[in-house]
């Protein structure tokens, strides 16, 4: 049957041309979709320099880790650090790659080319369904002068619907700087969001920049590797007010400063979070991005590659061609050398 | 006594026997993998809910919030001898009731249209160019549900939220499930068409295909008697090929209940809340656990991926007894036709 | 019949009228139902282009030879390794799920008695209904931990059998069913056995109908994403033979991964993905389609 013919050769074509494919070393990397990107940047330009096979996949922070403590994949991706109950009894290292940050996009038809100020407080007020409009008092107040250009329109506070370190970052923001918040929902990537008749779910960050961009008066919160897409679609940032009292915007300098508030505090395990940190430019939003990885892989030349290829990470890999293209900034040196030093006891 | 030679309608018959008993002996084989899937699949999810079942009671299905509990926090929560992060408390009413209203919004309008369209290949649609106009029907089943999602991302939402929703709340805003129009188009709308697109042609490729092994000589009757063509299809042909349709709207259905990628797509995964009309997000049972499965990954006391399972479990339950339910209303026509 | 002929009489007006009303009813209904039909059929292809329009025109704007060549990495690529992929994983699925679908169907039909023959009609109609993620789910713990099998090829194709299997088992069932009676009768009066009249008279005629639901799962296979995500994997690299212990890369991957990366190459390398797996499926349909008119031109004195 001619049918059956084509499909033998076929598989007879796939199996001779990967015949030399079993010469390198294999590692798989899964997990958060935030360092997906910036993955994709470094994995080309490191396999071609060394021997070796990277797989990069996009799954999110849960699946990340717990098929980095599974074993089925060496490189676990996560925007949250293991909280001590996920750890449990398990060893397993969490290694800072990168800072992110994450920004608060607005549709207000005439306010999305002016940043307008938000604070930990109001915004939980939008998400729990206590702040309904656009003009309330208490955005007023903040906002000076634009606020009375603020509209008498219901507010459409977006979520992510996934499971996301988006959210976890996010609400640690609301967590940290509204007691209220505290004692509600708290923070997580998947919280239990108060029911606000108008808020809707949405997927990923691409659905959450079309989210908001469909939706007129809506407001969400974005990762900000995808701040130029935001620009794009023509969406608003806002400043957002830190531990110091002082509205700041996700500006490269706010960032590092933000990052460099958390420096000294940051223990061995590099465990930490740098939301809401201390210092008068510090954007409040940002959070290491971790690679989880077990130290115990299933053999030497397993674990020499994902060493080899985490040192580069923290090193090389910190070059601004490579960050720029995602808004992340490079990790400060005291925690390169932390990380390091956790990269060390990755054996097997 | 030397063996004697067996004729050559002798061995083809002791050829053709073996080979019956081998037939029937493998096609039974088959079938006994087939259930024994099934099987695999229902004691699969039944064993590895059962710490979510007895750690959620009948709480699930009376629940609306999905609360995975604080899990950055310390202690755990037990309840029905499994441990949960504190605060914990799995309800599914929300993706129970979005299953169950989007499939039978989307059955309901795909499967009037899958019977017209199946009537239209048949009988209208020219010699020439039967083939390509069911390679194209077909051609909509083999669509990939991402590009379906995409589909509806890119041109189904946007234009229910900017023309469909301010049209219908203009003139019909007192139907209540019009409401007010939609604040996006994400929701039971969308949803419900783009799962009525996915199943049509299912139902219309299987329909188009029976009709055309029917035999002619019915239809033929019937004209012969005086019914014009169309009463001769509607009165003659579609009841005696009931078992069939049955068949292939019940294989759509499945598809409608247990789509994931389209419907994750644009559903607007409401949390906690019922939808209030048609431009109301909701999320289906299938969406929920693609977008919860990550998150229910970082529960350190497993709790949240077993109550995951036990959502799936619920879905296979109410898959089982819709099944059974049409069932029984199709025996039941049967058995009023025949007595009549 | 349908003239209006208004005369005299009370009565015998208002019997044309009734008359009229009834012909002019009857006719319209008569046409209104095909003009419906036709709407219906005409509006159901406008979807199908408007859907194709919108993946070609994002899509084949992208596809370049290249496309065929370099495996996808960083956050674009070619799709090589993804092509090959698809192609392994859907033919392996094919295969596994006509020997259980065509057996299982065949029983259903021909030996089955009553009660286990709706028993299992009804677990297929369940399975059916089984989302594709919890398919997946199931082959990850059973396939990928238990088994031990890591990302591999065998449990991406035993995921898509499960979601293949409902249709390719009802449809051989129904195909099967609607063979004639006097065909197969002919054949038990001219002496031959159950095994004889099923290979020689049902299954050639059952065949293309059987083949529609075939193609319609390998459409519905082809383009599954959850089910793979847990049991195939990924892999930047093109796949290997190996039937366990080596992720397989597929298309729906590309579609649903590279959608949400925020650089349009991978956008551009999405919608390539989409239109080549389109196209891929137009191409099985209509090779396949022709194969089994040439094959229903051999039957076609007997069917109706």
């Amino acid at each position: 049957m001619k049918p059956l013919r084509i499909i033998f050769a076929l598989i007879a074509f796939s199996i001779t041309t990967t015949a030399a494919a079993f010469a390198a070393a294999e590692l798989l990397e899964t997990g958060s979709s935030l360092v997906y990107p910036l993955m994709n940047l470094w994995v080309p330009v490191y396999t071609k320099a060394h021997d070796v096979k990277i797989t990069t996949q996009s799954t999110g922070s849960g699946t990340g880790i717990s098929q980095a403590v599974a074993g089925v994949a060496q490189i676990g991706a996560s925007d949250a650090y293991m909280s001590d109950s996920q750890l449990g009894s398990t060893h397993m290292l969490n290694i800072p790659l990168a800072i992110s940050a994450q920004q608060i996009n607005y549709n207000v038809p005439g306010l999305n080319d002016v940043h307008l100020n938000l604070s930990g407080p109001v915004l939980a007020g939008i998400y729990d369904g206590s702040i309904h409009f656009w003009d309330d008092a208490k955005i007023k107040a903040i906002n000076g002068s634009l606020g009375s250009k603020l509209p008498h329109e219901a507010i459409i506070p977006i979520h992510r619907a996934d499971g996301s370190g988006d959210t976890f970052i996010f609400t640690q923001y609301l967590t940290f700087s509204t007691p209220s918040w505290k004692s509600g929902p708290a923070y997580g990537t998947t919280i239990n969001w108060p029911a606000v008749p108008n808020a809707v779910g949405a997927n990923g960050n691409p659905g959450m920049v079309q989210a908001c961009q469909g939706a007129k008066y809506s407001i969400a919160y974005i990762g900000v590797s995808f701040l130029d897409q935001t620009n794009q679609a023509g969406l608003g940032y806002a400043a957002l007010q830190n531990a110091a009292g002082k509205f700041v915007l996700p500006t490269e300098s706010n960032i590092v400063a933000g990052a460099a508030a958390k420096d000294k505090e940051t223990p061995k395990d590099e465990r930490i979070s740098l939301i809401y940190g201390l210092g008068a430019n510090s954007y409040p939003i940002i959070n290491y991005e971790y690679a989880i990885v077990n130290p115990k892989q299933k053999d030497a030349a397993t674990a020499s590659e994902v060493k080899n290829f985490l040192t580069w990470a923290v090193t090389g890999g910190q070059a601004k061609t490579f960050l720029d293209k995602v808004h992340f900034i490079a990790l400060p040196p005291s925690i390169v050398s932390l990380s390091k030093a956790q990269i060390a006891e990755i054996g097997s | 006594m030397a063996t004697v030679a067996l004729s050559g309608a002798e061995k083809r018959r002791s050829r053709v026997a073996v080979l019956d008993i081998g037939l029937r002996y493998g096609t039974t084989a088959m079938a006994l993998v087939t259930a024994t899937i099934v099987f695999l699949i229902a004691t699969f999810l039944i064993v590895y809910s059962w710490p979510a079942i007895a750690f959620n009671g009948f709480g699930i299905l009376t629940h609306l919030e999905w609360n995975l509990g604080n899990q950055y926090g310390t202690g755990v929560e037990h309840r029905g001898g499994f441990t949960g992060s504190p605060g914990a408390s799995f309800g599914a009413v929300v993706f129970i009731a979005g299953t169950i209203i989007s499939s039978a919004f989307a059955m309901a309008i795909a499967t009037p249209l899958a019977i017209l369209v199946a009537i239209a290949m048949h009988y209208q649609v020219p010699r020439r160019l039967k083939t390509p106009v069911n390679t194209l029907v077909e051609l909509m089943a083999g669509v990939p549900s991402v590009v379906y999602g995409l589909w509806g991302i890119g041109v189904l939402v946007p234009w229910i939220s900017s023309s469909v929703g301010p049209f219908l709340a203009a003139h019909i805003s007192w139907l209540s499930i019009i409401g007010s129009g939609s604040a996006s188009g994400n929701g039971l709308l969308a949803t419900s068409f783009i799962l009525s697109v996915m199943v049509f042609p299912i139902m219309a490729a299987t329909m188009r295909d029976v009709l055309s092994t029917f035999p002619k000589i019915v239809f033929e009757g019937a004209i012969g008697l005086g019914a014009t063509p169309w009463q001769a299809v509607t009165t003659m042909v579609l009841p005696a090929i009931r078992t069939q349709m049955f068949a292939a709207a019940m294989l759509a259905l499945g598809r409608a209940i247990g789509e994931t990628m389209a419907v994750l797509m644009v559903c607007g995964s409401a949390l906690n809340q019922l939808p209030q009309n048609v431009f109301a997000p909701i999320n289906t049972i299938a969406a929920v656990i693609v977008s919860q499965l990550d998150s229910a990954l970082t529960d350190p006391t497993g709790m949240a991926e077993r109550s995951l399972s036990e959502l799936a479990l619920i879905l296979f339950a109410i898959t089982l007894s819709v099944n059974l339910i049409a069932r029984v209303i199709m025996r039941g026509g049967d058995r009023v036709k025949r007595t009549a | 019949m349908n003239e209006v002929t208004m005369s005299g009489s009370p009565v015998e007006t208002a019997g044309a009228r009734v008359m009229t009303r009834g012909s002019v009813l009857v006719t319209i209904r008569r046409n209104v139902g095909w003009g419906v039909s036709a709407l219906a059929l005409c509006s159901t292809l406008a979807i199908l282009l408007a859907i194709f329009w919108f993946v070609l025109s994002r899509g084949l704007p992208a596809l370049k030879p290249t496309l065929f060549t370099t495996v996808t990495s960083g956050i674009a690529g070619g799709l090589e390794n993804a092509i090959l992929g698809t192609l392994m994983l859907v033919t392996f699925a094919v295969v596994i799920v006509s020997i259980i679908g065509f057996g299982t169907g065949i029983w259903l039909s021909s030996y089955a008695s009553p009660k286990p023959r709706e028993l299992v009609r009804l677990l297929t109609d369940v399975l059916a209904g089984v989302p594709s993620v919890v398919v997946g789910y199931f082959g990850y713990i059973l396939l990928v931990k238990m088994a031990g099998w890591q990302f591999s090829l065998a449990g991406g194709a035993i995921a898509l059998t499960i979601i293949m299997l409902p249709y390719v088992v009802r449809g051989t069932d129904l195909a099967l069913e609607s063979v004639p009676r006097e065909l197969k009768e002919g054949g038990f009066a001219l002496g031959a056995t159950y095994t004889t009249v099923l290979m020689t008279v049902s299954w050639p005629y059952a065949l293309p109908s059987v083949f529609t639901m075939l193609l319609l799962a390998t459409g519905i296979a082809l383009g599954e994403t959850a089910p793979l995500i847990y049991t195939a994997g990924w892999s930047n690299y093109l796949p290997t033979a190996h039937l366990t212990h080596s992720p397989v890369p597929y298309l729906t991957y590309v579609i649903w991964t590279f959608i949400s990366q925020p650089f349009a190459e991978s956008h551009a390398l999405a919608y390539a993905a989409a239109a080549l797996l389109m196209l891929m499926i137009v191409v099985t349909n209509v090779f396949a389609r022709s194969w089994l008119e040439s094959l229903a031109r051999k039957q076609r004195g007997e069917r109706a």
